[in-house]
């Protein structure tokens, strides 16, 4: 099914688990499965970028089932719980934060609902994006990393849900790359490459590709 | 681009600020008010719910847009919201298709009709008595979804296909499309629903009449749901023919005390 690969992190028990949600949601505590998914994707980056195709097989495999939503909705609030609390997180943890972001871009990007993205999630990915493109965000080079990423992701999707606000957080990003000092040369070229990425309409040249990528591979 | 001054950065951060006090009305339907009525402002920290429960204003009980939904709190959390998102684009899918069928079927009597002299806006006299308001429409449709997520509808359907449905006799959804009062409706969908319990899944205790007789109290209750919250029901695994009530505040007294006897006896 494409997830298999994925359960590999958990133990054999909570494998067991998801696996049977995937075929037979309407048999299982769906309320746990989503929390089960939620707390890995917030310790693990690597589960957290894809988790969300884990979250859409679920989600379809429940409303063909039993025309059911209890999945989604205890994810959501849950994602949306966590969202009230992020500077929390981040305090705690710039790690679990970024995790937290990879994971609900991921779900922006899966989740759609008659193939349009989610409104409700909008904002809220917003919200994350202008905070990791704060001046105390941009000094940690993970969370310009997470900031560029998810922008290559679905700033496409972002721009055309809200495209304001993803004027407003270029300005931040411009301001950033031109103006705050103790950035690592490393941030300021993933920053400088989103901002040719979105001026092309989220591409690049040919030849902004030649620089970037081929001089990293160098 | 050399005159650059660190007022740009200040007004980078301050735009941002302003945005944040617009962002969560963005998110809940524009309302101007949080959660607990009070009006969204800079001071508001839009955290946690328990720096809001002192009270509420008492101007707090006309909702920002039309209808029912952004009315409850419970609106606010992201699951439903995205379950209200879903059904409004339903129901606009819908309301296209219905329009379609209605203009496909008027057809054949346009040339009639224009040639006794009336205008073209009216070659669809089912256009006119359209209902589109998408308030009225989501509560049919809310109203709707409890019948059809019951036990006693899927058995209906499996048993009773379509092409040998016989008017009268075997239920049919009322059509949400459609002009009525609000009082019509409400009995339509009433009606609709004693007449689908006849499918109800046997049980234990109780005859048929015994069933009807306290499944009546629920469909009362449909009627009194002016608010349909969605906190618990329709979505969920289908509860046999019980209507919850999630808050049973618009509900008379009477009939809330029989139904805490009524609603454990009901499968």
């Amino acid at each position: 099914m494409g997830c298999r690969e994925q359960f590999q992190s958990f133990d054999p028990d909570t494998q067991m688990l998801l696996k049977t949600a995937l075929k037979d949601p309407s048999s299982v505590d769906l309320e746990k499965v989503s929390n089960i998914i939620v707390d890995q994707s917030l310790k693990d980056q690597v589960f957290s970028k894809e988790a969300g195709r884990i979250c859409y097989t679920i989600v379809q495999a429940e409303a063909k089932q039993s025309d059911g939503n209890v999945f989604r909705r205890n994810l959501l609030n849950r994602l949306q719980r966590e969202f009230k609390d992020r500077e929390d997180m981040r305090a705690r943890s710039i790690h679990e934060w970024v995790c937290y972001v990879t994971f609900i871009c991921n779900i922006f990007d899966y989740l759609k609902v008659n193939n349009m993205p989610m409104v409700a999630l909008v904002h809220p990915v917003y919200d994350c994006m202008m905070r990791l493109a704060q001046p105390d965000a941009l000094k940690n080079e993970e969370e310009v990393d997470c900031l560029v990423l998810q922008l290559h992701r679905i700033g496409e999707q972002l721009e055309k849900a809200n495209s304001q606000r993803m004027d407003q957080l270029f300005f931040l990003l411009r301001d950033g790359f031109l103006l705050q000092e103790g950035l690592t040369s490393m941030t300021r070229l993933l920053l400088l490459e989103i901002l040719e990425f979105r001026a092309g309409g989220w591409m690049l040249s040919s030849t902004a590709n030649k620089y970037y990528y081929s001089e990293i591979s160098d | 681009m050399s005159t650059r001054t660190p007022d740009r950065r200040t007004d980078a951060t301050s735009s941002r600020r302003e945005h944040t006090r617009s962002g969560p009305s963005r998110w809940s339907h524009c309302r101007k008010r949080g959660v607990d009525g009070s009006m969204r402002t800079d001071e508001h920290e839009r955290t946690d719910e328990h720096e809001r429960t002192e009270g509420r204003h008492s101007s707090f009980t006309t909702p920002e847009s039309s209808g029912p939904v952004s009315r409850c709190a419970a609106s606010s959390d992201w699951g439903s919201q995205v379950e209200d998102n879903e059904m409004r684009r339903d129901l606009h899918r819908d309301l296209q298709r219905y329009r379609r069928r209605i203009l496909a079927a008027d057809g054949p009597h346009r040339e009639r009709k224009a040639s006794s002299g009336s205008s073209g806006s009216c070659d669809s006299k089912e256009e006119e008595s359209l209902e589109t308001d998408e308030g009225v429409l989501l509560r049919r449709q809310k109203q709707i979804s409890y019948g059809k997520n019951t036990l006693a509808y899927d058995r209906y359907i499996r048993e009773v296909p379509k092409h040998l449905r016989q008017p009268g006799i075997h239920p049919k959804t009322p059509n949400k499309f459609r002009k009525y009062s609000r009082r019509s409706w409400d009995q339509q969908i009433k009606l609709w629903r004693v007449k689908l319990h006849a499918w109800d899944p046997p049980t234990d205790n109780g005859t048929q009449e015994d069933n009807e007789e306290q499944l009546d109290l629920g469909d009362i209750m449909d009627i009194e749901l002016d608010f349909p919250t969605l906190a618990e029901p329709g979505p969920q695994a289908a509860h046999a023919g019980v209507m919850e009530d999630p808050e049973g505040t618009g509900t008379p007294v009477k009939v809330q005390r029989m139904d805490a006897a009524a609603a454990s006896d009901v499968v």
